[in-house]
């Protein structure tokens, strides 16, 4: 096990991370309305930390309410949230698991507002609504895309208050990073768009403004998507290509990032991300919930419902998979933009089997994996390979059904295929409920003080902890 | 007035996503119900063309005759429908080619006959032409009529009497067809030429109807004719004339209606040209060999067949009005003999008649004439008659099969009593005085001829004079040399296949006097 390269760390400029493994960016709306985390992610979190990943990549965490992709998601947008960030990094720390907060904003691509942002339309690169769900949006102008800097910057800050090993900036995926980088979307005019260094200059300037306000010693990795195919929707532009890419990471090298995760696509959910299935059953009965967040999001919840539109949708979703594998489906990608920077490369995209991953560590494909659907299968994929297996006992099947049970329903594998009974896949999707939180009693006028009661809270969450 | 307008005015959109919805409904509003408007003015004038298309498309409706003798001469048998074309075609086509019609908008050229209305004016079509609205266009072609209404003349110059029943000893069916077909494949039946002509014969087309014409009707009448010319022209041109009052029945049914190849008809197959019959007295002929070859002993079934014949097919034909024509004909007498003869000579001859003819022919009584005899209605072998055997061999047994397995299969109506006979029928003689020329062809101008032996009978004579011969009975034959130009009539070359005057030499041999005593007795038949 001493020369399994998967089990070798893997040392960055200013982090080391015991193996090869990264539980990449998932989550459930386990938290609160206001953006606090709750007992729940801590739960979550830990599943995977106590699973054998290396380090985990949070949850899409926005740095702004008004970059929300789903209400219900932990936000790190006020001072205040540092101490609830310092539990979950302490929590995920005694496992031996390093801990990066995903830095992130919408922009148009938010798939449930929630009462902060319903009444207004999301900022973004465009003013043309987004193209699956017809989102609305606003194109930021030159004092709003400032605040955007300053609120990464931030964010950044509070992750290193917190305690926490590191940030990435979610420049992947068709979020507001992208909505500036890709060709496909981004149609200013001014400095922010117009060639790659206008469209790529947003996520610069973050990089720059986070080097300048935590400094060069704390790990800054930044997400990319090699490829935008962005004609998901097929009268849209393509987008970025992967040479588009390449540029934007040796930019992002050379401001101060310190590794690269490579995904694709401009969209998310997108065909190739995550690959693998896509359960017309599944969600036509949870994208009822999206109807009223997007202006086409009925016509697509008829595409969903009835199965004689099913096969219009079947078309635009499965054209881009023709002739792609599901494991490594961005692998080659990655290749290419490793061998482009001296940085670290993560490479995400299906990753399931333990000899599929050695190669490509070997043949330089990537320096690490960050996984996410194959470890909610199976929280304890990196253990079975240390005992020697290729792939799980039961594996993922790339269903995609934990994807689209999102917008109603708690995080996890709904496969129930895996499991031995509908009970037990309950029984599994709850075990983040397992918790035992103390109740507290809000204050009563004329009775004890607010912050007696805060105090008292605090005491009591220390002995539990002792 | 405030909780009027909180009723009135709806509330605020919550989301930003309803605001944008709200808005776009209001800009989409009028543009939709636009759009709509125009669709349903659309959807409207469509269901309206549709409708007055669908009202058209399943038009098929004729004229019914309460008066029998219009309807056996005008009245619609399904022929119209099944073969014909339409009216405004028949109309224009004397326009369009004056050479084929002596210069007459009408159809006299080739034989057809017409009657006048009430004020005296030539009715627009001719006896045994019948028309019908199919589809919205008006259809003519033939009827019973066409082959069985004749013309006599008692003296040259006298009156021209048409009578109903009796043989078109005027129509040049022969010459009629090959035009109409090479009338179809000419130039001159495209759309431009065409519905000019059309408009000269006094259609009213409007600018939609022309339309129709020009795209759909015309196209579809010249597919039918180059069609029929294709199978019936090459056949047509190899045969012998018909000349008038004659048709080879069986030949282009085989081609037309049985899409026989023309290579499938024997050579001796090919010459059926016969003399069309009359059709009196029919109820009493029930159970004889009808047909000159005594081929079908069915008076319904011989109807349907010649109806065929006139082109009714087994879809568009109908019988109910073949069935009224075939009613009336049952006691159709024809008219009285104008002939004038010696009484003492007519006794003669029907004594001599009564002993040597009646047995085969009946004869005529002092009222009616007389269906009895002992081989009347049967079939003579021609071994021993010996006439032409063109006619006879134009029907074959594996005609007949398909007859009997093809037409009106599985109806009430499918034939079942088409026989192969070996010559021809013992015919009564009804009538007698309008039915020349005589024997099954008209081979043989007159009775007198006929007494003659083969040998001295007239090798070639004109037909289709309608003059009245008192004293040889039949029409006024006048001899003639084929080839040669006639100022009228039609010269009938007896040496010619299918056309031979040799057989029947029955009363040959009797004395001149006797053959005298004989006419004067058949001239009152």
């Amino acid at each position: 096990m001493i020369d399994d390269p998967i089990f070798t760390p893997l040392k960055f400029r200013n982090l080391t991370v015991k193996n090869r493994i990264f539980r990449s960016n998932i989550s459930g709306k386990f938290d609160n309305e206001d953006g606090s985390l709750t007992q729940t992610r801590i739960n979550w979190e830990c599943k995977f930390a106590a699973g054998g990943v290396g380090a985990i990549i949070s949850s899409y965490v926005p740095v702004l309410m008004e970059g929300r992709i789903i209400a219900g998601y932990a936000t790190v947008h006020r001072d205040d949230f540092i101490p609830l960030w310092e539990r979950l990094g302490a929590a995920v720390h005694r496992f031996d698991c390093k801990y990066i907060m995903q830095l992130s904003h919408s922009g148009r691509q938010m798939d449930m507002p929630g009462v902060h942002n319903y009444h207004r339309p999301s900022l973004s690169s465009t003013s043309r609504k987004e193209s699956l769900h017809g989102f609305l949006c606003r194109a930021a102008g030159k004092p709003e895309i400032e605040h955007l800097v300053n609120a990464f910057a931030a964010g950044a800050w509070r992750a290193r208050e917190a305690g926490l090993d590191g940030v990435e900036l979610h420049a992947a995926n068709g979020y507001l990073f992208t909505q500036f980088l890709s060709s496909g979307i981004n149609d200013r005019t001014d400095e922010y768009g117009g060639t790659l260094q206008n469209r790529a200059r947003f996520l610069l300037e973050v990089i720059r403004a986070i080097r300048a306000r935590v400094g060069r010693d704390f790990h800054l990795q930044v997400k990319l998507s090699a490829v935008d195919r962005n004609n998901v929707i097929p009268w849209e532009k393509k987008g970025n290509v992967l040479a588009d890419t390449v540029e934007v990471a040796k930019w992002c090298e050379s401001e101060g990032a310190d590794a690269i995760h490579v995904s694709t696509g401009s969209l998310f959910p997108h065909p190739l991300n995550p690959p693998g299935d896509f359960s017309f059953e599944t969600i036509a009965t949870t994208y009822d919930a999206m109807i009223s967040s997007g202006v086409d999001a009925f016509r697509n919840f008829l595409l969903f419902r009835y199965r004689l539109l099913r096969p219009i949708f079947r078309w635009v979703w499965f054209r881009m998979k023709k002739g792609l594998p599901i494991e490594g489906v961005s692998l080659e990608e990655a290749r290419a933009i490793k061998a482009n920077v001296s940085v670290p490369v993560l490479n995400t995209g299906g990753y399931q089997t333990a000899s599929f991953v050695r190669a490509g560590l070997t043949s330089g494909a990537f320096d690490g994996v960050a996984i996410a659907r194959s470890l909610v299968a199976n929280n304890d994929l990196v253990q079975q390979w240390a005992k020697g297996r290729d792939s799980p006992e039961r594996p993922c099947t790339y269903c995609n059904k934990c994807l689209l049970n999102a917008p109603k329903n708690p995080m996890g594998c709904y496969e129930l295929p895996r499991f031995a009974s509908r009970e037990a896949m309950i029984d599994e999707l709850m075990t983040i409920y397992a918790t035992r939180p103390t109740l507290n009693l809000p204050p009563v006028a004329g009775g004890p003080s607010a912050p007696e009661l805060c105090g008292q809270r605090r005491s009591q969450l220390v002995a539990e902890n002792a | 007035m405030d909780q009027r307008s909180t009723i009135t005015s709806p509330d605020p959109p919550v989301t930003y996503v309803e605001t944008e919805l709200r808005r776009r409904r209001r800009h989409v509003l009028v543009p939709v119900l636009i759009v709509l408007a125009l669709l349903l003015v659309v959807g409207l004038v469509v269901a309206g063309l549709g409708a007055a298309a669908a009202k058209r498309l399943t038009r098929n409706s004729t004229t019914a005759y309460p008066d029998i003798v219009a309807h056996f001469e005008r009245g619609s048998i399904g022929a119209d429908e099944g073969s014909g074309m339409p009216y405004w075609v028949w109309q224009a086509l004397p326009r369009l080619f004056p050479e084929a019609f002596n210069g007459r908008t009408d159809y006299r050229a080739f034989g057809f006959l017409y009657r006048t209305d009430n004020q005296g004016r030539q009715e627009d079509l001719p006896i045994g032409i019948s028309k019908r609205d199919y589809q919205g266009v008006d259809l003519v072609w033939f009827n019973c009529a066409v082959c069985h209404t004749g013309t006599y003349r008692t003296t040259e110059n006298g009156t021209r009497v048409t009578v109903a029943g009796m043989p078109s000893n005027n129509l040049d069916l022969y010459r009629f067809i090959r035009f109409v077909l090479e009338a179809g494949a000419d130039e001159r039946l495209a759309p431009d030429t065409l519905i000019p002509a059309m408009q000269a014969a006094g259609a009213k087309l409007g600018p939609i109807e022309r339309q129709v014409w020009r795209y759909y009707v015309i196209p579809r009448v010249r597919e039918g004719f180059i069609q029929r010319r294709s199978r019936l022209q090459p056949f047509l041109a190899e045969q012998a004339a018909w000349g008038p009052g004659r048709v080879d029945t069986f030949n282009p049914y085989k081609l037309v209606q049985m899409k026989t190849a023309l290579g499938a008809i024997a050579p001796g197959e090919r010459n059926g040209a016969s003399d069309f019959p009359s059709i009196f007295n029919q109820k009493p002929r029930e159970g004889m060999q009808l047909h000159w070859d005594g081929n079908n002993p069915s008076l319904a079934e011989r109807n349907l067949s010649a109806a065929l014949g006139a082109g009714v097919t087994p879809e568009t034909v109908d019988h109910a009005a073949i069935e009224r024509v075939a009613a009336w004909l049952g006691d159709l007498q024809p008219p009285r003999s104008p002939h004038s003869v010696d009484p003492a000579a007519a006794e003669r001859g029907r004594a001599l008649y009564m002993s040597t003819c009646a047995a085969c022919h009946g004869f005529q009584g002092p009222d009616r004439y007389q269906f009895t005899g002992g081989n009347l209605g049967k079939v003579e072998p021609n071994s021993k008659l010996g006439t032409d055997p063109g006619r006879l061999d134009s029907y074959t047994e594996a005609f007949r099969q398909r007859q009997l397995s093809e037409l009106f299969a599985g109806t009430p109506y499918q034939f079942k009593h088409f026989v192969k006979t070996d010559g021809y029928a013992n015919l009564p003689l009804d009538g007698l005085w309008l039915r020349g020329p005589y024997l099954h062809n008209g081979a043989v101008p007159t009775l007198r001829d006929l007494l003659a032996p083969p040998a001295q009978r007239p090798v070639a004579f004109l037909r289709g004079i309608d003059l009245i011969d008192g004293k040889n009975g039949g029409f006024v034959s006048p001899p003639c040399e084929p080839g040669r130009p006639q100022p009228q009539g039609f010269c009938y070359d007896t040496r010619l296949p299918g056309n031979g005057n040799s057989g029947h030499i029955y009363g040959t041999t009797l004395s001149a006097t006797d053959k005298d005593d004989l006419i004067a007795y058949l001239l009152t038949f």
